[in-house]
């Protein structure tokens, strides 16, 4: 089963919050106003609990931008807003006070430049800490339960087959972190919005991921490769 | 006579690991404080401090906050808000404070740079 130690998950989140800091600043450019990301929480866990973080309430719709990545780390990448929160997000980056119907227009081509900045900058890190090299699919925008979003069998089917090779969903772990998006409005006042990124990768890439954190955390401090 | 002093506050222990090796190998000759958050960090002895080095994104008090208060406990001192995450608006406000930026992440020839400005 995969695990991560405390300071491999220390590690992990460092490193999304050095990407995320890049994706901040474009996000700031794109809406001319200062955006801040951060990341209150890391958490590996099975499938069926991930999708109780997303939304307590298995029924709720949520939106998704979605990603899928190949090479050397293969898996898929989600943002995920819960409620009403995708609306709320974007309201907040246009800053500008629209008529609902012109807003719901404009949410899903928002939330998709939002969506890769956001996971580009998430899937960058990894290629910057380690050696690894990959490509990224064109993002999609997606809408569905939580159980929907993550299940394996919502993706197309190459993936289907790159997520689930020889394995049953229960034993899958799913990366979840909580996300802030912070952002000043008109005189001053903060808006703060709640996301998800999910990252599911496949099992090669686990182990591969799991090597790397290690061999990272050995240059700093040799006594961690016989730990754990 | 006091050992030159620099306190490095970041809530990542893998971060306060890449600072503390760089210091051990390339400038030994120079101490090490290390706090976790900006609560520690103002509740530490920090005589002889030459420079601070600050996270931006810290769980309670964020750098910015942090580094108002060291630079009233430490006026001497120079501070450095160490961020991945650098936009104009939080420039200019550690800019008219007098706060250096140091961008994320940490590297031997960023530290080498703000050690000569300081000396």
């Amino acid at each position: 089963m995969f695990y991560l130690n405390e300071l491999e998950e220390d590690a992990l989140k460092e490193f999304f919050n050095m990407g995320l800091g890049m994706a901040a600043a474009s996000l700031s450019q794109m809406v001319n106003n200062e955006v801040l990301l951060s990341l209150p929480q890391l958490r590996v866990v099975p499938y069926e609990e991930a999708s109780l973080m997303l939304a307590p309430n298995r029924d709720e719709k949520l939106v998704a931008i979605r990603q899928i990545f190949k090479g050397e780390l293969s898996g898929t990448a989600l943002l995920i807003f819960p409620g009403a929160e995708s609306l709320e997000l974007v309201r907040t980056l246009l800053n500008e006070q629209m008529p609902l119907e012109v807003l719901m227009e404009l949410e899903q081509e928002t939330l998709l430049d939002v969506g890769n900045v956001v996971l580009n900058a998430f899937l960058e890190s990894f290629t910057q800490m380690m050696s690894c090299q990959f490509e990224f699919e064109a993002a999609e925008y997606v809408k569905g339960s939580s159980r929907f979003l993550l299940a394996i069998s919502s993706h197309l089917a190459a993936q289907q087959r790159a997520l689930s090779a020889n394995r049953s969903e229960e034993d899958e772990r799913a990366f979840v972190l909580m996300m802030d998006f912070k952002t000043n409005g008109d005189g001053g006042a903060q808006h703060t919005l709640n996301g998800f990124v999910v990252l599911l990768f496949t099992r090669p890439s686990m182990e591969i991921l799991k090597k790397e954190l290690k061999v990272i955390l050995g240059s700093f401090h040799p006594s961690e490769q016989v730990l754990s | 006579m006091d050992q030159k002093t620099v306190l490095v506050v970041d809530d990542s222990s893998l971060a306060r690991m890449m600072v503390r090796k760089i210091f051990s190998t390339r400038f030994p000759d120079w101490r090490l404080l290390e706090a976790k958050n900006g609560e520690e960090a103002l509740a530490m002895d920090g005589s002889g401090l030459q420079i601070a080095m600050v996270d931006f994104n810290m769980p309670g008090m964020n750098g910015i906050e942090l580094a108002e208060k060291l630079m009233i406990q430490h006026p001497d001192m120079a501070v450095y808000l160490v961020t991945a995450n650098i936009q104009e608006r939080m420039q200019q406000k550690a800019d008219s404070m007098g706060i250096g930026f140091i961008k994320k992440p940490v590297t031997e020839e960023k530290i080498s740079d703000i050690l000569r400005d300081d000396s």
